[in-house]
């Protein structure tokens, strides 16, 4: 079933007034913090949908109905198709808005809906979240938590605060640390930007092991690639749940972990519209990672990368192949795939003119890793298969000369063996010439030898 | 070792509903301080656990039952699907089944009349399709009543399936060593079922005879809110 993002609102029977209820752009997060909207809800007839489901159209499935609801999805059950869940979800609302503004209940829905009450439980809480039926506009009941836990369940832990410590040591360098430090609990060691990303520890500790520590105000206002790579981790795991992304991102507020969401340049790109600029943005990023790594460590060649499991891929020492493996997973499979193939492309080209060697292959390989896996064998077995038939080529033209020279020799034996032969007849001819006149000279003889005796014979007569 | 019977005869199914969407008919009648609540719904057997005791938190919520109703209701729910998975482990045999489906039901206003047969070999069916379709075609205002009907013929089904392995397990103690020819026999024994080749032979022809088409025609009836109220009079006279 394809799986628009519409920007409009649903179908005109309804007059959707969106007040903004939410400070992000996109249109996938809930907010988090509802605002009092300017209008009340004193027209009766008016329903109110917020303006983070905009995406919500009667007869399409958006993106994040099917995140949030894959088992109508995944085809496991010939029953639980989109088709049914459409049904389901068509249903609750038209139910809903028929008894607008009355709030309609699970039980209600149930009752009038053939299947079975989980399944219908599910899409009902799902639109209740996303405020699709039971909207208030005056809402100040905090939204269902994404993962389902009790809305008792809201304390907040504090977001880790900036350290304030007094100036480190770094163990690698021993210098002293300005910008920022990495610190690895597990083994007690403070490293410098520099160390840690030159991966200046010992061997056997993890780059997943250290924790980045901000140290100057500076840092503060700049994001780093590895802060921006775990904001975004954060917000792709807690949707909304800015608490828990502060947590996860250290050493920033929640107010800069939303600013810095919103500021993101790509942030417009999370509604998934992927342009050229995109893809171009990652094929640069892949070309460009792909010249850095010189060694060709393929860490992340092997680990899979589905949405929701970043870490192998973002935890790469280098943050910038790190980003362009997020940035993939972000755009979607579609962008990543062009861009990897218009990099895997100019990649091979660029092998195939300098060199066929080993080095060849780690690029590929990066590149395909770059990819985050999306590029399946085919793309590197086209590559291959390019300079496979290129050989070919060659090897084919190699044989055609030879077939030709050796026609040519055949034909230079058989003149050769003509001339032989010309010449054998010549000295054959020749010989029956002087056969013939040694026979005209004999028969000559003969005459004169018959005339002078038939001359003697008739003097003896006389 | 199976030898193969009659053409009819198929091999032992785990049980499962004979439907392509394994779902419990699950009823609820439950009676405490003074109040009475009578549910039926479908419940998928798969879902975790913890299901059960939110959907009975959210109904006793919704209908403003007094809370001593969620343990009873959770409870009612999870002995049936204790039942129904205690079922799920056995072999039932479903042999050629075409059984006839009755529906004798009311919902609200609507009183709906029809019997139809289903094939209980089709692992592929859908009762809340047929459901939906019937109430569409017969132009059906409650949007309750395709729930209902859906869960009716659940009901019959989830009852023929219990059958059939109550009747293997029968089959299997008391003809043991006997060849696998005699399973097919004990399956159409039940009664219900009719028999295919009788059915499609060339004697007879697939189009009903006139005289069951009376029977096999939906009836729907729109009942007024005095007779309502005498057909649940009399029901609860019947229940007492």
């Amino acid at each position: 079933m394809a799986a628009k993002a519409p920007d409009s609102g649903g179908s005109g029977e309804i007059l959707p007034i969106t007040p903004s209820l939410s400070e992000t752009t996109s249109g996938v997060t809930a907010a988090s913090q509802s605002t009092q909207p300017p209008s009340s809800s004193s027209d009766v007839d008016t329903v109110y949908v917020p303006s983070y489901s905009r995406w919500f159209s009667w007869t399409d499935i958006d993106d994040c109905e099917v995140r949030s609801l894959p088992e109508f999805f995944n085809s496991k059950s010939s029953s639980k198709n989109p088709k049914f869940y459409i049904y389901l979800r068509n249903s609750i609302i038209k139910q809903y808005r028929d008894d607008h503004p009355r709030k309609i209940s699970f039980t209600d829905v149930r009752r009038t809906l053939v299947s079975d009450v989980v399944s219908i439980r599910r899409v009902f809480d799902f639109l209740e979240y996303w405020g699709l039926i039971n909207h208030s506009s005056s809402s100040s009941a905090k939204p269902l938590k994404w993962d389902e836990k009790s809305a008792g369940d809201a304390s907040s832990e504090p977001p880790t605060t900036v350290k304030e410590t007094a100036k480190r040591i770094c163990n690698g360098c021993k210098s002293i640390c300005s910008v920022a430090c990495f610190v690895c609990d597990k083994y007690e060691l403070t490293l410098c930007a520099r160390c840690y990303v030159r991966g200046n520890y010992r061997v056997g500790i993890n780059s997943t092991e250290f924790k980045r520590v901000e140290l100057s105000e500076e840092s503060k206002k700049v994001w780093s690639e590895k802060e921006t790579l775990q904001l975004m981790e954060a917000v792709m795991h807690y949707g909304d749940d800015w608490k828990k992304v502060a947590t996860h991102v250290t050493g920033r507020t929640e107010k800069d972990c939303v600013s810095q969401f919103v500021k993101l340049p790509f942030g417009e790109q999370f509604v998934k519209e992927s342009d050229s600029e995109d893809s171009l943005e990652a094929f640069d990023k892949i070309k460009g990672s792909a010249d850095l790594e010189s060694g060709g460590s393929d860490k992340e060649g092997s680990s899979p990368n589905k949405r929701m499991r970043l870490t192998p891929l973002a935890d790469a020492s280098n943050p910038i192949m790190a980003q362009a493996a997020f940035l993939s997973a972000l755009a979607g499979t579609k962008v990543a795939e062009a861009a990897a193939r218009a990099a895997v492309t100019a990649l091979s080209d660029v092998d195939y003119e300098a060199e066929k060697n080993a080095t060849g292959d780690p690029h590929r390989q990066d590149a395909n890793a770059n990819s985050g896996g999306d590029i399946t064998n085919s793309e590197r077995a086209w590559a291959d298969a390019k300079s496979l038939i290129q050989k070919e080529e060659q090897e084919v033209e190699g044989a055609i000369k030879e077939i030709v020279e050796v026609e040519m020799k055949k034909i230079r034996d058989r003149i050769v063996h003509f001339e032989k032969l010309d010449l054998e007849m010549e000295r054959s001819r020749k010989q029956l010439e002087d056969m013939k006149n040694l026979l005209f000279t004999d028969q000559l003889n003969i005459f004169f030898h018959t005339r002078k005796a038939r001359k003697s014979e008739d003097r003896v007569d006389c | 070792m199976k030898a193969l019977g009659s053409s009819g005869w198929k091999g032992p199914v785990k049980f499962r509903m004979p439907t392509a969407e394994n779902l419990v008919p699950i009823r609820l009648d439950i009676q405490s301080e003074g109040q009475r609540y009578k549910d039926a719904f479908t419940w998928n057997p798969s879902d975790p656990d913890n299901e059960v005791v939110v959907f009975a938190k959210r109904t006793v919520k919704d209908l403003k039952l007094p809370s001593a109703f969620i343990t009873q209701i959770a409870q009612s729910i999870q002995s049936q699907l204790s039942d129904f998975r205690a079922y799920e482990g056995q072999d039932m045999y479903t042999g050629e089944k075409i059984i006839p489906i009755k529906l004798d039901l009311r919902v609200n206003h609507t009183l709906i009349k029809d019997q139809f047969l289903w094939d209980l070999n089709n692992f592929e069916s859908d009762p809340e399709e047929f459901a939906r379709t019937l109430c569409k075609d017969l132009g059906v205002e409650d949007p309750e009543v395709g729930p209902a009907v859906a869960f009716a013929i659940r009901e019959q089904l989830y009852e023929i399936a219990i059958q059939s392995v109550a009747s293997a397990r029968e089959s299997r103690l008391s003809k043991k060593g006997r060849r696998g020819s005699d399973h097919g026999s004990a399956s159409k024994a039940s009664g219900l079922s009719m028999d295919l080749v009788k059915l499609f032979s060339f004697k007879s022809s697939v189009v009903r005879k006139r005289k069951d088409l009376d029977v096999y025609e939906p009836v729907v009836d729109l009942l007024t809110s005095e007779e309502v109220d005498a057909l649940e009079a009399r029901e609860e006279r019947h229940a007492r």
